[in-house]
This record gives C-alpha cells, structure tokens and sequence, in this order.
C-alpha cells in the first residue's frame, strides 16, 4: 500500500514540478505572481483535445504543438499587457494578472461551454508486481520529466538559459552586462506558458477538462514554489515530489475533498515556520 | 464649506429616501435595494484592507460563507433570532480572519494572496465534509420566516457602518497608518509602525461586515448551499466594484456597488455570458489605465478632497 502511495505521489509530483517551474521562473525574473498560469494550463488542454479530437493526433504528440501555441499566448500577453504592471506595486501585478485569469476562463467558458471533456486515450493499467501504474499517468509522467529535465539544462548550459538565471538573480546588473532585459521577460512569460501548457496537455489525457479546472493549478503551483523556496529553481523540483508524495498519503486517510485541505494547512503552516521555504533561501 | 454642507443635506435626503422606501415599493424594488446594500457592505469591507493596505485578499466571499453557514445554523438547529445569528456570524468570521490573517499576513504581499485564494475552496470542502452539522452537499434549510423589510433595514444600517468606518478610518491616525503599510511598508516598519498588528487589525474589521451580511442573507434566502454562499463570483464581484469605484476611497465601493449592481441587472437579463467576461476586462482597463478608479479620476480633475 504504501509502495503504491509513493509511486502514484511520484507519478503525480513531476507533473506539479513542472508546471510550477513556469509560475517559478516568472516569479524568479518578473517579482509577478501569474495568477493566470491555471488558466493558461486549461487553454493547453483544450488545444491538446481538439487536436486529439478533430484531427485525431496522438495526444502525447500534440504536447510540442500545445507548447509552441501557448507560448505565442503567453508572449502575446507579456508584451500587451503584464510588462506595464513590472516594475509598478504588486498590488497591479496581482489584480492585472488575476483580470487576465477571469477573462480567459470565461472566454473559454464561452468558447468551449462548461462541458467536462476528456482524452479517451491509453486508459487501464500496467501491473508491475503489487503494483497498478496507470498507462497515462506513467507516460504523462515520462514526458513530465523530460520537460523538466530539458527545461533544467536550457537555464544551465544556453546563452538564453544563463540570461534568464542572470536577470532573476539582479537585473540591474543583468542590464550592466548587456542582457536584453526586456527580451528575457516576454521569453520568459512565453515559456512559463509553455510548461504550463505541457502540463495541461498531460493532464487532459489522465483527467476529464473543464474551462475552470485552472484556479486549483495556480494554488497548487504556488503550494509547490513556497515548499521548494520561491525564486528557488531547484527547490520547485523538490516541492512538486513533496506535494505528490503528501497529497497521495493524506487521500489514504481522508477523503479527497480533505486531502485537499491538508494541502492548505502545510501552505499555512510552511508559511509560519520556513517562509523562505524547506530549501531556503534564493539558488539559481 | 458650503459643498460640504450641501453634501451633507443630499445624504441625509438620500438615507430619508432609503428608509421610507420599502412603504412604497415594490417587492422587487426592496429585494434589489437589499442586493445593493450587501454589495456595498462587501465592496466596502473589501476595500478595508485591500484598498487601505494593499493586501489583496481573492478569497474574501470566505467570510461571507462563514457568517452564512454560522448564522443559518443558529437559527436551524440552535433556534436563535436572526438578528443575534447575523451578530454571530460577524464575530465566526472574525475568528476565522485571526486564524488566517496571524500567520498569513506576516508575509508580503503575494503569499497573503494566494493563501487567500485558497481558504475559499477549502472551506467550501470543509462544509461539505462536516454533513451532520451544515447538510453538506444538500444545503440547509431555515424555517420560513418573511422578514425582507427588517432584513432590508439591517442590511441598510450595515452598509452605513461599514461606509462610516471606512470614513473614520481613512482621516483617523490608524488609517493612515495602514496607508503608509500600502505604500511602503518597510518604510512604515522603520517609522516604528507595528505592520503586523495593524495589517491584522484591518482584517479583523474587513471580514466582520462580509460575516454579518453572510447571515443576514442566508436567512432571507432561507436555504444555503456551499455553491451558493461560496462563489468565486462573489469575490470578483466585490473586487470589481472597489476598483471601479476607487480603492481606498469612502464613497468608492459604494459608487462602484451601485453602477455595477445596477449594469449587472440590465446585462445580466440580456447577455449572461459576456458579463463575467466583461468583469475580467474591466479588472485590466481599470489597473493599466485608471488605477484610482472613477472617484480618483474625479479626485484629481475636481481637486476634491481625499475624504471622499
């Protein structure tokens, strides 16, 4: 049982990790707390099941394609609207980025009706030993990792990468140093809404979708980046595993609809006792 | 000074016209009059700490559904009146504002937020968990009772506290305070301002008017449901109307609850999807173009006064 606790918690926990690398990485270079990163997860989704459903693409194929659309979203806000509120109180930032959340929920709403829709695609399970690991979750966590892993040596090795740490450790002297300050803001909104679309293309094919299924992915991703300590790339990895690994164990003892308050109580509790989160401290 | 003494006579004329109205209304008149009211308690509360102190709060509608579930469950299962429920629902939402707001509101800005924007949905899973208590899922019904008209009038006076309080507070010493928190709060912090305990105090007295007309409108309704007294909508509304209005302003939330309120009842009959939408496009237009709202625009073209 427990076994099987760890390995779903896992499964699950690479999924937060990235997505919550996006929220992360805005908040590492903009001072911004996206709350529209949910929403831009939900609009991956439905480009992935549209894709899945009208063109009839393999739905792990269309995770790239996803990636690249949500992109030129994110890039397209960054350079419309959230690079006036950078620099301005976060007051703006929040209210501006939360006007942007409603919006596209409700343009979806509009777009797509409330109707739950789903990926039927690689549904069953594996059995390996005492253990049943589900097709999707499996392959979604495969591809969650990759990202990840990809997403970890583009900061590390590229010249773009190592202007992004650069700008998020100081960009005042990022500027000194001849970083196109502005460019790695709207590059960086673009691929935050790009893992973030990753993420809600993975999860279109394990979970029915919604245009409101987003507002929980902000909290969780937010729940991820304060574990792992916020600006902390790194730490996100840890927070997500740590998330899975919690949510899983507390759904043995309680109901779901519990578990997720339990997510709650750690937010708070991790809040009072290690604000700077269980890594501590910025690491880029 | 002769502004402000005409000023003065228009309120009063304005209140006298509020309290003999439902003689004359109609049952709907009344019941949208009582609509506007609780908006302007909720836009006003909101604005207690967000527009005085700059902590965004997402999950304010938290303590409209505490001081609902409290109230209704005092009066279904413990037979209380109403009016010591709605009491009671103030002070369960103030309770549970100490709880959240002591850890929460130590930190900066974005974490309170967040934290925020998760209570409501937590409190709604708690709600439907505790079956036995608040019906879970099925919702909880109160006895019938016709109490619309003094439902009307203590809605009424509520709106005027909430209203007259944000008057106080804004040209008192306390409200400044908070403002100084707003504007840079580790300036405050070195000008000795305990931001702690006055970021906590304001959110005390944000949520008291939320839990208050959480009761009073769970027994007008007679029945509650954790969808119905936990919406998302509700925050945004609340947030909506302040920033049109003008945060941190007196007459702000009221101007905001009474436009929109009144937009959202034409629009709302004719085209019920666009308007959500049009609650998120009204959010950015107002942060990017107007971010003091109408009232600041007035403010500074009329060079009114800032107790306004």
């Amino acid at each position: 049982m427990l076994g099987q606790v760890v390995i779903s918690g896992i499964l699950s926990g690479a999924l937060y990790a990235m997505v919550a690398l996006g929220l992360a990485l805005i908040f590492g270079v903009m001072r911004i707390i996206n709350i529209a990163h949910g929403p831009l997860l939900m609009l991956g989704a439905y480009a992935t099941y549209f894709l899945y459903s009208a063109l009839g693409i393999n739905p792990f194929l269309t995770v790239p394609v996803s990636m690249l659309a949500l992109f030129v979203v994110g890039a397209l806000l960054e350079r419309t609207l959230v690079f006036r509120v950078v620099d301005a109180p976060e007051l703006s930032s929040l209210l501006l980025t939360f006007g942007i959340s409603i919006a596209l929920v409700n343009l979806a709403q509009l777009a797509f009706t409330s109707d739950l829709r789903s990926v039927e695609y690689l549904t069953g399970a594996w059995l390996v030993g005492p253990f049943a690991l589900s097709k999707a979750r499996l392959v979604a966590f495969v591809f969650a990792g990759a990202l990840t892993g990809l997403a970890f040596s583009f900061l590390q090795w590229t010249r773009l990468g190592k202007a992004i740490r650069a700008t998020s450790q100081s960009r005042e002297v990022a500027m000194v140093c001849g970083i196109n300050v502005q460019r790695i803001h709207l590059f960086t909104f673009g691929l935050a809404a790009a893992l973030a679309a990753a993420g809600g293309a993975l999860i279109a094919v394990i979970v029915a979708i919604q245009p409101e299924m987003g507002q929980i992915w902000t909290f969780k991703s937010f729940l991820v980046i304060v574990l792992g300590g916020a600006g902390n790339y790194p730490g996100a990895l840890l927070g997500g595993i740590l998330l899975g690994l919690i949510e899983q164990v507390a759904s043995l003892f309680l109901t779901t609809q519990l578990s997720e308050v339990v997510a709650y109580v750690l937010l708070v509790l991790v809040l009072l006792v290690r604000p700077a989160g269980l890594l501590g401290g910025r690491q880029t | 000074m002769r502004h402000r003494s005409a000023a003065l006579v228009a309120l009063a004329a304005v209140v006298a016209a509020l309290v003999v109205y439902p003689e004359f209304a109609s049952g709907y008149g009344v019941r949208a009059t009582l609509q506007v009211f609780m908006w302007i308690v909720l836009a006003g509360s909101w604005n207690l700490i967000s527009g005085l102190t700059g902590y965004v709060s997402f999950g304010h509608v938290a303590f409209f559904g505490a001081g609902a579930y409290t109230g209704a469950i005092l009066v279904a299962k413990a037979g209380w009146s109403w009016g010591a429920a709605a009491l009671a629902g103030g002070l369960a939402a103030c309770v549970l504002a100490l709880v959240i707001g002591y850890p929460c509101l130590r930190l900066k800005g974005p974490y309170f937020a967040i934290a925020m924007l998760g209570l409501n949905e937590v409190l709604r899973a708690l709600v439907s968990y505790f079956e036995g208590l608040t019906g879970g899922g099925n919702g909880l019904s109160l006895p019938t009772l016709d109490a619309t008209v003094p439902i009307y009038y203590v809605m009424g006076a509520s709106a005027a506290l909430v209203t007259l309080a944000t008057y106080v507070i804004i040209t008192s010493r306390f409200g400044l305070r908070l403002m100084t928190i707003r504007e840079d709060e580790v300036a405050a912090e070195a000008m000795g301002i305990d931001t702690a305990r006055h970021k906590l105090y304001a959110f005390l007295l944000s949520a008291a008017g939320p839990g208050v007309a959480g009761a009073l409108t769970a027994r007008d309704q007679g029945y509650i449901e954790p969808i119905s007294v936990f919406p998302l909508a509700t925050t945004i509304t609340m947030i909506v109307m302040v920033l049109f209005g003008g945060k941190g302003t007196v007459w702000g939330p009221v101007l905001g609850a009474v436009v929109l309120f009144v937009a959202q009842e034409v629009v709302w009959a004719r085209y019920p999807y666009v308007y959500p939408l049009l609650f998120g496009a009204i959010i950015i237009v107002v942060v990017l173009l107007m971010p003091r709202g109408v009232l600041g625009l007035l403010q500074i073209r009329y060079r009114l006064p800032r107790t306004i």
